[in-house]
């Protein structure tokens, strides 16, 4: 087994707030310039370029897919294909999922829920656009991805593990769109199988997790939050180039595959997860 | 203020008639749909106006010691929920008028928040 670096929580350009430069190849060419082995896109209430980024992953590695099977070398990097839902409780739950298929499934399944982006949501929240591999624009999502679907948190997870995903409690340290500002009390029985935490960039004096002074925030954090008995994972949730791989986490496992993640996630086998 | 009367004035309609005759007074409230800030700043007998129909809506109302929950727009927390706060002791209410027109109506009846 080895240790592989992950940060699975991603957004491309399809996601309204996330930067123009969010194209697969660049967000491709980042996580492997900063060591990362395994990524994951989750786009808000959509997983239209989460095919796309798997492609040029595999271009990046020289047309074979990286996965468990293959020789891996410095430039291949897995990419699963994730998603961000907007639970009405506000709440976002990450999904992670064995292929880009189940994400479109369930992204679908969210979507369907939601109000048609207009001309002036586009201007107010920003474009959704939908890439190809190289990064070409080739389409704008038709649904306002920046407002809340209409599934309940426990509907959300459920649909997650219908399309046979992993459901994590995004950013939970975070002072909005997290489980603990939205619902107060940690549910215990909601059914994730990690939680995040996000690393804050200097002082962020709203976070949930009191970050004690001269401690690395994550750290603390994660310390915090394992006393809820779930996996506790560090990601960066980039909207920018520069935020890739400004937190992560170590997976020790045998590759860097959803089913290993899986594994690794539940400690089996010897598998471990830390915040690095 | 007598929550009976709130109830009456506004028209209110009560999801856990199990509840009647339990305590009926009311001194405050609190409007929020963010639990956590339900929780630290929910003021004790007081009633909450929300849209928020998750579970810990009633979690959060008990641990701050609040007396009923107002459900605002018509929204309708699922049955577990009603349960839980027949369980609980708290008395959770629906209205189709907006928070905005509750609050404004409750504080117009006399009933303030928590710096008033």
């Amino acid at each position: 087994m080895k240790s592989f670096l992950a940060d699975l929580h991603i957004h491309s350009a399809l996601s309204p707030c996330a930067g123009d430069e969010m194209t697969p190849p660049a967000i491709v060419q980042t996580a492997i310039d900063n060591g990362l082995a395994m990524i994951a896109i989750c786009d808000h209430n959509a997983a239209g370029n989460t095919a796309v980024t798997q492609k040029a992953a595999a271009h990046a590695a020289g047309g074979h897919l990286a996965s468990g099977g293959c020789a891996r070398n410095a430039r291949s990097l897995t990419v699963l294909a994730g998603i961000e839902i907007t639970t009405s409780e506000e709440v976002h739950l990450l999904g992670l999922f064995a292929s880009a298929a189940d994400a479109l499934a369930t992204a679908d399944a969210v979507r369907a829920t939601l109000p048609d982006a207009t001309d002036a949501s586009r201007r107010r929240f920003g474009d959704q656009r939908l890439l190809d591999a190289d990064g070409r624009v080739v389409g704008m999502e038709p649904k306002l991805l920046a407002t809340a679907s209409t599934l309940a948190l426990s509907g959300a997870v459920q649909l997650v593990r219908q399309n046979h995903g992993l459901a994590v409690a995004a950013h939970v340290n975070r002072p909005s769109f997290s489980v603990l500002s939205q619902l107060g009390i940690f549910p215990q029985d909601a059914g994730f199988d990690a939680i995040e935490i996000f690393k804050p960039c200097g002082p962020h004096p709203g976070m949930v997790a009191s970050i004690p002074h001269g401690q690395p925030a994550a750290d603390s954090a994660a310390a915090q939050f394992a006393s809820f008995g779930l996996p506790v994972i560090s990601s960066s949730d980039a909207h920018f180039l520069a935020d890739i791989g400004r937190a992560r986490t170590a997976f020790t496992m045998k590759s860097p595959t959803f089913e290993e993640l899986a594994l690794a996630l539940q400690g089996i086998g010897g598998r471990t997860v830390a915040c690095a | 203020m007598k929550l009976s009367t709130v109830v009456e004035k506004l028209g209110l309609e009560c999801m856990t008639p199990e509840l009647k005759g339990a305590a009926d007074d009311v001194t405050g409230g609190y409007v929020s749909d963010l639990l956590s800030d339900v929780l630290a700043n929910g003021p004790k007998g007081g009633v909450l106006i929300t849209v928020q129909v998750h579970l810990n809506v009633v979690a959060v109302a008990v641990h701050a010691e609040m007396a009923a929950v107002i459900f605002a727009m018509d929204r309708r927390p699922e049955e577990p929920v009603r349960k839980k706060a027949v369980d609980e002791g708290i008395a959770l209410y629906v209205s189709s008028l907006t928070a905005f027109e509750i609050v404004g109506r409750l504080y117009e009846m006399g009933l303030r928040g928590l710096h008033a």
